[in-house]
C-alpha cells in the first residue's frame, strides 16, 4: 500500500498501470516488466537504458557509461527532430561522446503495401514518404513503370512532370531554410519561409487538387494539364519569389550569432560524405558535383541549361548556402520549362489494370533532399513483385554519429536541421 | 487524338525500347566487367540504362571492391542496396545499385543468398553507409551480415520476431482471423494459421537461433569446453 493509497484509501493510478501493464504483457506473452522499485521520480534512474543485454557491438558501445557520462534521450516527441524519431546522446557534461538515432515510430510498411496494389495504386501510397516533397516520390515510380511497361510519355507531360518538381524544391529548400533557423531560436524565418511554400502549395493545389499529397503523376503521362488558375498564379509568385527569398536570406545569411552558430560546425568532408551514402545538397555543400538530373538525365533535364553547384566547406552554413543557390537555379530552370513548353496531350493511353511482362526496372531522381530510387520488379502480374525504395534521408541519417561527437547538445539540432530530413521518407 | 494512334516505340536492341531515358552505350561497360571479374559474374543482362550481373552472395565484397577500384571501372557511389525475396522455394537476392562517372549506366549485382541459411558477408568495410541499408535488410528480410558490428533492427522494436517483408509473411487480413487475433497478432508467429499459406510446409519465419525457444549454443550435457562426445565417454 503506497503512501497515497494509506492517507485516502484511494488506490495509487500508477500501482493500477502497472498491474494492468503486467497483465497485458503476460497476455501477450511478453516478459514480466521490471519489478524495480521506482523512486519519487520514477523511471528516471534508468532512461535510455534498455532492459535487455545489448545486441551488437556497436549497441554495447553507446549504451556503456563511463564515470561522469550519461544518456539523454531528444524525442520521439520533439519539435526539432523534424518528425518522430529518438535520438539516444551520450553525454559528458554538455559534449556529446556518441549518438544513436533511433527509427521506426513512423513505419508503415509502404514497401510491403506497394506489392500488394497495383502499379497505378502505388504511385498514391508513395505520396506521404517524404511529405515535403511528394511529387519527386511519385516521379520514380512513373519512370520505373514507364520502363516496365514500355510506353512512351508526352513531350508535354514531361515538361509539366519537370515544372511541378522544381516549384516543389523551392518549397522544400526554402522551409529548410526556416526551419534550420527556427531550430536555433529564431522563430522570423519560418514564417517568411511558409508564406512561401503556402504559395507554391496553392500553385500545385490548383493544378492537382491536393495541397500535400498530390496524386498527380500517372504511369504514361500526369493527371491534368496546366489551366488557367495555375498560370495565372505562376505568373503572380514567379514575380514575388526572388523577392520572399532574399529576404529570409537577409534575415538570416548575414546574422552574427546565425554565423556564429553555423561556420565550421559539423563539417563533413566529401570523401566521408561518399562512404556513408549522403546525397543531393548535403554531398554538393561537400564539395562533391554529384546530381543525378546531371549524372543519369532523366525527362527532359538533358535539354536544360544548369549548372551543379557545389560549396568546399561542408559544414551548416555551406548546406544551408546551398539551399539557397538552388533555390534560384531551380527558379531558373521553371523559367526555361515554361518557355520551351510544347503542346499536346499530357498522358499515354494505358490501361488501368496493366500485367508488364517480367523484367526489372531501376529509376532514380534528385529529390531535394538527395537521390531517391526505386527498383521495381515484375513477375506478369498486375502488382509489382518487389518495390524497394531508396529514401535520401533515411541515409543522410547516418553522418549524425560521425558529425556529432565533440560538439555540444544544442548543436544537435543545427547540425540535424542542415541535413533536412523528413521522417515520413525515414521510416517509410 | 493523334498520340492514341503513335505506334508503340520499337524494341531497342538492348532492353525494352522507351524514349524517357535516352539509351546508353553500355558495350564498353560490359567488355570491361567481362574481362576484370571472369566467372565470377554470371547472366550478364543490360538494361537501356543499367547493366546488371549476377554473383555468389560469397563473392559480393571481392567483386564489389573491384568494380569500386578498379581505375577502369571507378563504381564509387553505392546508391542503393535491397533485398528481394523470390518465394519460398527459391532463394533471396540482395541488390546492389552503383555509380560511376565513367560510365552512362547504373551497375546492378545481384547476390544469390540461400533461404536456409540467409548469410552473406558485410559491405560496411567498402562502405560506411551500407549500414542502414544492411539494418534494413536484416529487420525486413531476415538476412544476415556477417562482420557488421550493428545488425540490429532499425523500424521494428527490439523483441519484434519475424521478418515482415518476407514473401510468406501473413498480412493482417489474414491474421485477424486466427486464434491469437486481438492480441498483437502479428507479433505472434506460433498462432498463426500457416495451413492456408500455398508452402505451409516449409514456412520459416527466422532462422533458427533467432527463436526464443531455440536451444542455446554450445554443448550443455554436461561436457566442458572443447570435448568432444569421444572425449566424455572416456573415463574422467
Amino acid at each position: 500500500m503506497t503512501a497515497t493509497e494509506r492517507a485516502s484509501g484511494v488506490p495509487d493510478p500508477i500501482d493500477l498501470d502497472r498491474a494492468e501493464e503486467a497483465r497485458l504483457r503476460t497476455a501477450a506473452g511478453l516478459n514480466a516488466p521490471s519489478q524495480q522499485r521506482h523512486g519519487e521520480y520514477a523511471g528516471f534512474e534508468d532512461i535510455g537504458l534498455p532492459d535487455r543485454p545489448p545486441q551488437t557491438e556497436r549497441e554495447a558501445e553507446v549504451y556503456s557509461l563511463d564515470e561522469g557520462e550519461m544518456l539523454l534521450n531528444m524525442g520521439p516527441q520533439h519539435p526539432s527532430t523534424h518528425g518522430v524519431m529518438r535520438l539516444v546522446v551520450k553525454l559528458r557534461g554538455e559534449v556529446i561522446v556518441d549518438i544513436d538515432p533511433v527509427l521506426g515510430y513512423l513505419h508503415r510498411g509502404i514497401e510491403k503495401l506497394c506489392e500488394n496494389a497495383t502499379y497505378t495504386t502505388v504511385l498514391t501510397y508513395v505520396d506521404p514518404m517524404d511529405y515535403l516533397s511528394a511529387m519527386h516520390n511519385e516521379y520514380a515510380p512513373a519512370i520505373a513503370f514507364e520502363k516496365l511497361y514500355g510506353i512512351e510519355t508526352p513531350r508535354r507531360a514531361e515538361y509539366i512532370r519537370a515544372l511541378v518538381v522544381e516549384l516543389e524544391r523551392v518549397s522544400s529548400h526554402g522551409l529548410m531554410m526556416g526551419f534550420l533557423a527556427l531550430d536555433m531560436g529564431g522563430l522570423t524565418p519560418i514564417l517568411y519561409a511558409f508564406i512561401n511554400r503556402d504559395e507554391v502549395v496553392d500553385l500545385l493545389s490548383a493544378i492537382s487538387g491536393q495541397r500535400m499529397l498530390y496524386n498527380f503523376f500517372r504511369v504514361g503521362g500526369v493527371n491534368f494539364d496546366v489551366n488557367d488558375e495555375f498560370l495565372s498564379r505562376l505568373g503572380t509568385w514567379r514575380s514575388q519569389v526572388l523577392k520572399n527569398i532574399e529576404m529570409n536570406e537577409h534575415l538570416i545569411t548575414d546574422n552574427e550569432i546565425f554565423r556564429g552558430r553555423t561556420i565550421g560546425m559539423g563539417v563533413l568532408s566529401g570523401r566521408d560524405a561518399i562512404a556513408l551514402g549522403v546525397t543531393g545538397p548535403n554531398l554538393r555543400a561537400s564539395g562533391v558535383a554529384f546530381d543525378v538530373r546531371k549524372a543519369h538525365p532523366y525527362s527532359i533535364y538533358r535539354d536544360l541549361e544548369f549548372d551543379v553547384i557545389t560549396q568546399e566547406s561542408g559544414d551548416v552554413y555551406a548546406r544551408y548556402l546551398q539551399r539557397i543557390a538552388e533555390i534560384k537555379q531551380s527558379i531558373h530552370l521553371i523559367d526555361q520549362i515554361i518557355d520551351r513548353m510544347p503542346h499536346g496531350p499530357v498522358q499515354a493511353q494505358v490501361p488501368g489494370i496493366v500485367r508488364p511482362r517480367p523484367g526489372r526496372a531501376y529509376a532514380a531522381v534528385e529529390s531535394p533532399r538527395g537521390l531517391y530510387s526505386v527498383y521495381a520488379i515484375s513477375d506478369g502480374g498486375p502488382t509489382p513483385y518487389r518495390f524497394r525504395m531508396r529514401d535520401p534521408s533515411f541515409i543522410s541519417l547516418q553522418a549524425l554519429p560521425k558529425l556529432m561527437p565533440g560538439h555540444l547538445v544544442a548543436d544537435t539540432m543545427a547540425v540535424m536541421a542542415s541535413f533536412d530530413p523528413v521522417m515520413g521518407g525515414v521510416d517509410k | 487524338m493523334e498520340h492514341l494512334r503513335r505506334p508503340r516505340p520499337a524494341a531497342h536492341p538492348l532492353g525494352r525500347g522507351r524514349s524517357l531515358t535516352t539509351p546508353v552505350a553500355v558495350g564498353p561497360l560490359v567488355r570491361l566487367l567481362t574481362e576484370r571479374l571472369g566467372a565470377r559474374a554470371r547472366d550478364l543482362w543490360t538494361d537501356e540504362d543499367a547493366v546488371e550481373i549476377q554473383v555468389d552472395g560469397q563473392d559480393n565484397v571481392e567483386v564489389l571492391r573491384t568494380v569500386r577500384d578498379d581505375p577502369d571501372l571507378e563504381f564509387f557511389f553505392l546508391t542503393d542496396a535491397g533485398a528481394v525475396d523470390y518465394g519460398i522455394d527459391a532463394h533471396f537476392e540482395v541488390v546492389y545499385h552503383l555509380f560511376s562517372w565513367k560510365h552512362p549506366a547504373w551497375l546492378r549485382v545481384r547476390a544469390r543468398v540461400q533461404r536456409d541459411d540467409p548469410r552473406i558477408p558485410t559491405v560496411t568495410d567498402l562502405w560506411e553507409g551500407a549500414m542502414f541499408h544492411e539494418r534494413e535488410m536484416y529487420d525486413m528480410m531476415g538476412i544476415v551480415f556477417e562482420g557488421n558490428r550493428d545488425l540490429r533492427r532499425i523500424y521494428m522494436s527490439p523483441d519484434y520476431r519475424s521478418f515482415p517483408q518476407r514473401r510468406d509473411f501473413v498480412l493482417p487480413d489474414d491474421a485477424a482471423d486466427s486464434a491469437a487475433a486481438g492480441v498483437n497478432p502479428l507479433e505472434r508467429p506460433e498462432t498463426w494459421d500457416l495451413g492456408r499459406l500455398r508452402h505451409a510446409a516449409g514456412a520459416t519465419f527466422a532462422p533458427a537461433e533467432f527463436r526464443a525457444d531455440a536451444p542455446a549454443e554450445g554443448p550443455h550435457d554436461g561436457a566442458q569446453d572443447g570435448e568432444t562426445a569421444a572425449d566424455k565417454s572416456r573415463p574422467r
